[in-house]
């Protein structure tokens, strides 16, 4: 029995330190002596002019949001700057979704470990990350920079809008996207069509191209994805005059006349045009297969589904900004992600990444990105290089996206963004699907937002 | 002191074996609940600068959750979804397994089949349902149409059916695993009893309802059990297929309390909600034990 009970206790005294806390995920780099270097104590320091830096590995959380080899990628830029930078080791590391970035990042702060020092997170996450106090601001990095102004100013401006807040700049603009109405040019001219440049002329063309066999459709003239609504809706806002979001990020005019418009026109495009499936439309998914195998003549999404639908369509494949109310403007809003340097990392990684951030936004990092993601090219200076110039030989349609950047308005980015989003997506939802009145529910969303960002006030 | 007091040695054998599950169940359950609760008491909501640091507010999480219509929504969801899974696939998973435990031909993959879903990751069980159930061609919707019904198809978008679709997948993953139960229970009742009843005369639905449902009385307890709690852990599929809407029409408690917590960073209202899920599932778990222990003793067991 004695010896059972040893057994017991050994038993535990394993298990005991099979559950003692976790190294913390991001292991700092030991940092052995550099074996060229003397050791210090006995000699009196030598002034050397570049003294050898110590090495320091740095970790990457991204996301995948798009059909592209983000990881194989990603490797490739972190092998090409350790060439560059032989002291700093890159690794990313796949997390998820963008909402898995983010909570894996806050769980690991929460519970007293180590952030990586470098994430690709969604640009408007930005005012939770600096309220929960989880990244630094660039401004110090910015200033020491030389060219400071011409780095920022080359960026394209829809994209910085997102990185600003209380006099800082937070993030730099990196995987970014935009809401883009794609057409099927074969289907406008067999039916005598022009691209649409009002919000009329958008609902009868979709409605023409509306195909039906008795009671069933074989083609939808739009189909126009809302099951995750506030993005692809924007830009019918935007395009009436009022964006739902203010340039404070406490102020939301979910309420405002134009935008129950905006939401009555997409009720329309259904119920008065049947020109589009009725009521919410969870189709994100399906709907770049459905419109390239042509059981869609139009439909709204976003530019990174441009390479998959070009690699699928047998017709050519047009691409526009958003028609709005009035004959002649056009809306779109800006989406996707940015890098964020996180506070809870040390500082010498902190360095670190932002030597990354400035590596991968040169011009001809930030093209061959681009290109190879199907992401659009977040700098002017992109746009001027060799290989930039020939992609848009062979794909007119990036050509014409970054042109219709112009329209874009801000992206719903607020205080409190999850549950303003959510009380938003909510009575949306209620007023595509009939539940409510477009009034109503803008009304209800209106009062309740103003709740909800009640603290910031 | 007198020796006698020390007469009866304390056995130290029985604590230390119980000693890794007290550690265990101290420290993956004991101290989280406590934990919750003591969260729950304060306000903390970490995109809020000025409510980062708790504040002790008493009872306010759980007066604010009583008076908020979407927590109400929830409930009700979270009824409608827990009282319509856990019963019909019990269920069916009883039918299953009485029409399995039988020599039939391909009997095998016959039980394969009704248990494969179970083996798949719930997450992987509502990709293919997001396939089945899209509108015009999915498989689900196709066969129906094939059988008459001319209904609305968007069945994840559709405030009436949302709730309803994550429901028959759930339905459709575990009445297999609860078969698996059943088949097992049925295989190990005594033939006796039933030889004796079918001298007797008994018909087939006689035996059924007067001695099979009864001795399998402990596998239905354990298997309500389990099934109970998994419909209220299980989100991965409304991840999936309906993110909780269309607005709220398919969000439930659990789901709900992962928005409040990663979403609207609202560290103490999801404390709460926390305890109110565990008080659910504790007060369910022993009524059900219980309940059974009264029937124990009216049966004579």
């Amino acid at each position: 029995m004695r010896r059972l009970a040893g057994v017991l206790v050994l038993v535990l005294a394993v298990v005991v330190a099979a559950c003692a806390p976790q190294a913390t995920p991001t292991p700092e780099p030991t940092q052995p002596p550099a074996p060229t270097q003397p050791p210090a104590p006995t000699q009196p320091p030598e002034p050397t002019p570049t003294p050898t830096p110590e090495p320091v590995t740095i970790q990457v959380y991204y996301p995948v949001a798009v059909d592209a080899p983000i990881a194989q990628i990603l490797q490739g830029y972190a092998d090409k700057f350790k060439e560059k930078y032989p002291h700093i080791t890159v690794e990313p590391v796949f997390s998820g979704g963008y909402g898995d970035v983010k909570t894996t990042i806050q769980t690991t702060v929460e519970g007293g470990g180590t952030p990586p020092a470098l994430a690709v997170m969604l640009a408007v996450d930005l005012y939770d990350l600096v309220n929960a106090d989880l990244i630094v601001p660039l401004d110090e990095y910015l200033n020491a920079m030389p060219d400071k102004d011409a780095y920022l100013n080359d960026f394209i401006p829809a994209f910085l809008e997102n990185s600003y807040y209380d006099g800082q700049i937070w993030s730099i603009p990196f995987q970014r996207s935009v809401v883009t109405l794609y057409y099927n040019k074969d289907l406008f001219a067999e039916a005598g069509l022009e691209p649409p440049d009002s919000w009329e002329s958008w609902a009868e063309a979709a409605s023409k191209l509306t195909l039906r066999e008795g009671d069933d459709v074989v083609r939808w003239g739009l189909l126009y994805p809302s099951g995750w609504p506030y993005w692809l809706f924007q830009p019918l806002a935007i395009g009436n005059g009022r964006n739902i979001v203010g340039d404070d990020p406490t102020e939301v005019y979910f309420n405002d006349p134009r935008v129950i418009e905006a939401v009555q026109f997409y009720i329309d495009l259904s119920k008065e045009y049947k020109a589009m499936p009725e009521g919410v439309q969870a189709v994100w998914g399906q709907a770049p297969s459905d419109f390239a195998s042509g059981a869609a003549a139009m439909i709204m999404h976003s530019s990174g589904s441009l390479a998959g639908i070009l690699k699928q369509a047998n017709f050519e494949v047009g691409v526009m900004a958003v028609p709005g109310k009035n004959p002649g403007t056009f809306a779109t809003v800006p989406g996707g992600g940015n890098l964020y340097i996180l506070k809870g990392a040390p500082k010498e990684q902190r360095d670190a990444a932002w030597e990354f951030i400035k590596f991968l936004t040169q011009p001809e990092l930030v093209a061959d990105f681009s290109i190879n993601t199907g992401y659009i090219a977040t700098r002017q200076a992109a746009y001027e290089t060799a290989a930039m110039q020939e992609h848009f030989q062979q794909v007119p349609q990036a050509a014409e996206i970054r042109d219709f950047l112009q329209y874009a308005g801000k992206e719903f980015a607020v205080q409190n963004l999850g549950e303003v989003r959510n009380i938003f997506h909510k009575y949306l939802q209620a007023a595509y699907n009939g539940e409510m009145t477009p009034e109503e529910a803008m009304q209800k969303a209106q009062e309740e937002a103003e709740k909800a960002l009640e603290p910031f006030k | 002191m007198s020796r006698s007091t020390f007469r009866q040695r304390v056995p130290v054998l029985p604590y230390l074996l119980i000693a890794p599950t007290v550690f265990f169940v101290a420290l993956f359950t004991v101290w989280p609940t406590a934990l919750a609760i003591y969260q729950s008491l304060f306000r903390q909501r970490l995109n809020i600068a000025k409510y980062r640091e708790p504040t002790f507010i008493g009872l306010q999480n759980y007066v604010d959750l009583f008076t908020n219509d979407d927590f109400r929504t929830v409930i009700v969801n979270t009824a409608i979804y827990v009282l319509g899974t856990v019963p019909i696939s019990i269920l069916l998973g009883f039918i299953l397994a009485l029409l399995l435990n039988r020599q039939i031909r391909g009997l095998g993959l016959w039980r394969l089949a009704f248990f494969y879903p179970n083996v798949l990751p719930m997450v992987s069980v509502a990709t293919i349902w997001m396939f089945f159930l899209t509108p015009d061609y999915g498989l689900f919707n196709t066969a129906l149409q094939f059988l008459g019904y001319r209904g609305p198809q968007n069945w994840t978008a559709n405030p009436d059916l949302a709730l309803l679709s994550i429901m028959i997948v759930a339905i459709w993953k575990n009445a297999g695993y609860y078969m698996l139960f059943y088949l097992a229970g049925l295989q190990n009742l005594p033939t006796d009893v039933f030889e004796a009843a079918a001298l007797d005369g008994a018909s087939w639905w006689q035996q059924l309802w007067h001695l099979t449902f009864p001795l399998l009385r402990r596998t239905t307890l354990f298997i309500s059990t389990i099934a109970f709690i998994s419909a209220f852990q299980t989100v991965d599929h409304i991840f999936v297929l309906t993110q909780g809407g269309p607005s709220t029409a398919s969000t439930t408690l659990l789901y709900w309390l992962w928005q409040v917590r990663f979403e609207y960073q609202d560290v103490g209202r999801a404390a709460a909600l926390t305890v109110i899920l565990i008080v659910v599932l504790l007060a369910f778990t022993v009524t059900n034990f219980l309940l059974s222990e009264r029937q124990e003793d009216r049966y004579g067991y």
